[in-house]
């Protein structure tokens, strides 16, 4: 029997033996199964939360970080498309369920684990069975998405996220058509359902040479997001580097960050950041009231953090995130 | 045509409509899921969590 996904927008119709477009999620017998549940394809033990990139939650804290294979997009710049657009059967993976992974971030005393590099969107249900183990001993979760998800297992899912890093890849439906085989409306709503459950929200923009690098499309964006989520929501323009089926495009340059930067700065956002590009002053945090330097970073290492109690030191202003 | 074979013919005929319909149903109210059940097996290779567990090389 016809199996129908109503994890995502997508809504596959899959048949029995096949997957949905995920390749993750399989019609058995009639029955919706995960075949990624528990056994991720990476585990990452050294990332800074820095690099989900997290600006404003825990910073200068390791992250443990696990991927399964599969992705409900199909980025044609998809920068981890070698874990993404691979099939289960070509992969190999840890058997870690939820109580080990747990009990592993327990043991190496982490405060959080990130579920990320694919997205933790297609499995689903590992991560929420880990998120809500992890919230039960005081281990904090991330998710870093596309946000590609239907309202009502998102909504069941924020209850256990404590952050999230959410990809706004484009401000047009078009382009998200055409690029990644997605669509706006639904990661809009997603984003506005994070921010409104309370969790701590972060957002990228990858900058693409020729598709989204006009002003006038990153001052849409910037517009969007202040509206909607809010002045104090951290955005992060990242550097694009040609890869998977976009090897023809150059590299997004600094100056066409700065750019994005300034634009979104003019345009009223409190915490805008340049990332996959060194840069000077688009990795630090600066206070929104009286613009000091609060968080000075390069790379992923911080090399001063002057807040105090999550304020500014000179003007008291409270900074957005979840500092402790 | 002799009733005999007309019956059978009737009977063929009303068998491929039922299971065509039948068919049809199943794709037409397929059933929905939200959540999967998790299997037991990875179809992939499997490899110790050392194996598995060191520095990423992808972004995020």
């Amino acid at each position: 029997m016809t199996v129908q996904c109503e994890l995502c927008p997508k809504m596959c119709l899959i048949e029995p033996g096949q997957s949905g477009e995920c390749r993750v999620r399989i019609n058995i017998d009639g029955v919706l199964h995960s075949v990624v549940y528990g056994f991720p394809c990476s585990v990452s033990p050294y990332d800074p939360v820095e690099k989900k990139p997290l600006f404003h939650f825990l910073p200068g804290t390791r992250i443990l970080s696990i991927a399964t294979v599969g992705c409900n997009l199909h980025c044609l710049n998809c920068q981890n498309w070698d874990i993404s657009q691979k099939n289960p059967e070509e992969s190999t993976a840890a058997f870690l369920p939820p109580e080990r992974l747990v009990q592993l971030a327990k043991s190496n005393r982490y405060l959080s684990i990130a579920y990320t590099y694919s997205d933790p969107i297609i499995f689903y249900e590992y991560t929420y069975d880990t998120a809500k183990l992890a919230r039960k001993e005081g281990i904090r979760s991330v998710l870093v998405t596309a946000g590609y998800i239907n309202p009502q297992p998102w909504k069941e899912l924020l209850e256990y996220i404590d952050a999230a890093n959410i990809d706004l890849k484009f401000i047009s439906d078009d382009l998200y058509r055409r690029i990644c085989t997605g669509t706006l409306k639904p990661v809009q709503n997603a984003m506005v359902m994070a921010k409104a459950s309370g969790i701590l929200v972060e957002v990228t923009n990858l900058i693409i040479p020729t598709l989204n690098d006009k002003p006038e499309q990153i001052r849409e964006l910037a517009r969007w997001l202040k509206t909607n989520l809010g002045r104090e929501t951290p955005l992060h323009f990242s550097g694009f580097y040609p890869r998977y089926k976009m090897q023809h495009l150059p590299p997004t340059s600094l100056k066409t960050l700065e750019m994005a930067r300034e634009i979104a700065i003019s345009e009223g956002l409190d915490y805008v950041y340049i990332g996959n590009v060194r840069s000077k002053e688009g990795e630090n945090t600066y206070c929104p009231g009286c613009k000091g330097l609060l968080i000075e970073r390069k790379g992923y290492t911080i090399l001063q953090n002057r807040l105090k109690e999550g304020c500014c030191p000179d003007c008291s202003q409270e900074i957005y995130g979840v500092w402790k | 045509m002799t009733r005999r074979k007309f019956i059978q013919r009737l009977i063929k005929t009303g068998s491929a409509v039922i299971a065509g319909t039948c068919r049809l149903a199943k794709k037409v109210a397929p059933r929905k899921f939200v959540r999967a059940i998790k299997v037991k097996s990875y179809p992939g290779s499997l490899r110790p969590l050392r194996d598995i567990a060191k520095q990423s090389k992808w972004s995020g």
